[in-house]
């Protein structure tokens, strides 16, 4: 299946992917509503974007005591909001903390790739972020390790 | 392979065996279900007490999903003996069903406080579907409802008398709130937060009995004075359903003890859920986990081994949310080890509060705390479970997050958590949506 490819080494911070995310997730441009968050790395001089990797385990989807969660036509695990009751079960049993939760709609939301056609991949100006047909992987842990090594000096 | 399978209790880790023998088999087994109740789910029955969903909405599994599932049923009956060397359970009409393995997944019941008029009019159990029929339909806008007992089950329903328009008042026993889910810090903060949100909280009182006066309850405590209710719920705790296992070959500890295939002393007698006592993920010793994750993984597990799968179960984890008055309240695996190296966080004003507990340089518990609405909240909730049930080596990050223990995010990426989670099933293969599961093999 295909699903988003991270290239943090390509990110510049521009939070587009999260205000394209929050637009087509709710209507809002909203980056607290986005489901792909942007994060700092050495001091704001490095970024780069995190969501929900559509692992095989779904642990959102089979801890859901409803069947609030299926896959979607295009692989993605996705929340029917007609049979979620916002009992925030997905949020603890997602162990990448890509599970959210609005307070307004009292249902769980997630990444479900858009249907097909993310929003994040087609905003972000310096590709990114990019739908591939390719395995899903931890796109962001070794950029992290090397851009993470001045803040553990200072831990010491 | 055994073609007969029985399953004893129709809750989450009933209903998740079923299913999974129906992913995993590759020749059609005949299922039979015994089940006191409908299948369906207690997780959501908060949600149904607040009106937010129908009844409708709690069934876990129609009597149509069951006949397209090839499960023959015996609902509305309880099983009261198993006979392991004849293979036959035989239920409480007189009926006697014959297996060749069996799943005892009876769950639990949920049991009041030891004192006179705890059985009276006007006192509920919020339990059963049956149950939460009994409160809704007594709780009226400007009731006061007293909720006896602030343990978990008491939490998952405040919302809910909250929003129906009842002044709540809760009494605990205990010197806190929330003894069995967070720390007296965590506890303590949640406590402000309820008086501030207009719930009544009184901790280290002792109710002495119920008396009916006029239509209202009045509870009678040991000091402080005496509280008049409408409605009163007792929500001192649950107790497992093992009773009816007496005197069969099953060998019992605090519950079914079971193997790392949810095996049984007897080897085709499984045990699921509230009632079987199985492997704890961070301490490898057994325990039982009474909470909807355990049942499902175990439910899952067991019908995967049903189905002739070999599938070892590394161990369930404690997990716990709750959401009282936009305020989340989380805790995961070891958070009351006295044993482990702690260090937390707490920001009053907001309010949130981290504690991260250790052993070695790997995470083994947490409590975390925060507002609903805040999204870092969400985020670290789940990266501390990943962090909890992964046990990956946190090296330099441990001296990171005992200073910063709001600072999960770059640990968690940092320490690569996402590649030793990735690879990770309760199967072994990725899992099937819902709806996906084979009607006929």
């Amino acid at each position: 299946m295909k699903v988003l490819k991270i290239h943090p080494e390509k990110c510049t911070g521009c939070l587009r992917c999260e205000l394209a995310c929050s637009y087509m997730q709710t209507g809002d441009y909203q980056p607290a509503k986005s489901v792909i968050r942007v994060s700092p790395f050495e001091g704001h001089t490095s970024y780069a974007p995190y969501t929900c990797t559509q692992c095989a385990e779904g642990w959102c989807m089979t801890a859901c005591p409803v069947g609030a969660i299926t896959i979607s036509a295009v692989g993605a695990k996705d929340v029917q909001d007609d049979r979620c009751v916002g009992c925030k079960l997905c949020t603890i049993a997602c162990p990448y903390g890509t599970m959210f939760y609005d307070p307004a709609t009292r249902k769980a939301f997630k990444c479900n790739l858009c249907g097909g056609a993310p929003a994040c991949a087609e905003a972000c100006p310096t590709a990114a972020i990019t739908y591939e047909d390719v395995e899903t992987a931890d796109w962001l842990g070794d950029f992290a390790r090397e851009r993470t090594a001045r803040v553990l000096a200072e831990a010491r | 392979m055994a073609r007969r399978h029985l399953i004893i209790g129709g809750g989450t880790a009933g209903m998740n065996a079923i299913r999974t023998i129906r992913e995993e088999e590759s020749e059609r087994s005949t299922i039979t279900l015994v089940s006191a109740e409908k299948p369906y789910s207690r997780m959501v029955l908060p949600y149904y007490l607040d009106r937010s969903i129908a009844e409708s909405h709690v069934f876990t599994a129609t009597a149509r999903v069951l006949a397209d599932w090839g499960t023959t049923t015996q609902l509305g009956k309880r099983a009261t003996a198993l006979d392991t060397k004849a293979n036959v359970c035989t239920l409480d009409d007189g009926t006697k069903v014959e297996y060749d393995d069996c799943l005892i997944a009876t769950g639990s019941s949920a049991v009041r406080a030891p004192v006179p008029g705890a059985d009276g009019p006007g006192v509920h159990s919020f339990w059963t579907l049956d149950q939460a029929r009994g409160v809704l339909a007594q709780i009226q806008p400007g009731s006061h409802v007293v909720m006896v007992g602030a343990g978990f089950i008491a939490f998952t329903i405040l919302n809910s008398i909250l929003s129906l328009g009842a002044k709540l008042t809760i009494v605990e026993v205990a010197p806190r709130i929330l003894p069995r889910m967070i720390d007296d810090t965590g506890a303590g903060l949640v406590q402000t937060w309820l008086e501030q949100n207009g719930v009544a909280v009184r901790t280290g009182a002792k109710l002495t009995r119920i008396d009916d006066v006029k239509g209202r309850r009045r509870l009678k405590m040991a000091a402080g004075g005496d509280l008049v209710a409408d409605v009163v719920i007792m929500a001192t705790g649950i107790r497992t359903n093992l009773d009816w296992l007496k005197g069969s070959d099953v060998k019992i500890n605090q519950g079914v003890v079971v193997d790392d295939h949810l095996r049984s002393s007897v080897p085709n007698v499984y045990a699921a859920g509230d009632v079987a006592e199985g492997r704890d993920l961070i301490s490898q010793a057994n325990a039982v986990h009474a909470i909807e994750p355990t049942a499902q993984e175990h439910g899952r597990i067991v019908g995967a081994n049903m189905a002739g799968k070999d599938v070892r179960y590394r161990g369930s984890l404690i997990i716990n949310i709750v959401e009282v008055c936009h305020l989340d309240v989380a805790s995961f695996g070891a958070w009351d080890d006295a044993k482990a190296e702690a260090a937390n966080g707490v920001k009053p004003d907001r309010p949130a509060y981290r504690k991260l507990l250790w052993r070695g340089d790997r995470l083994t518990g947490a409590i975390i705390l925060g507002p609903s609405s805040d999204i870092w909240t969400s985020n670290d909730v789940g990266m501390l479970k990943g962090l909890v049930q992964s046990g990956v080596s946190l090296g330099p990050w441990k001296a990171h997050l005992k200073k910063n223990p709001f600072d999960i995010k770059p640990a968690f990426i940092a320490t690569k958590t996402t590649s030793s989670l990735l690879p990770e099933t309760i199967l072994g293969r990725p899992s099937k949506a819902p709806g996906e599961s084979p009607v006929a093999v």
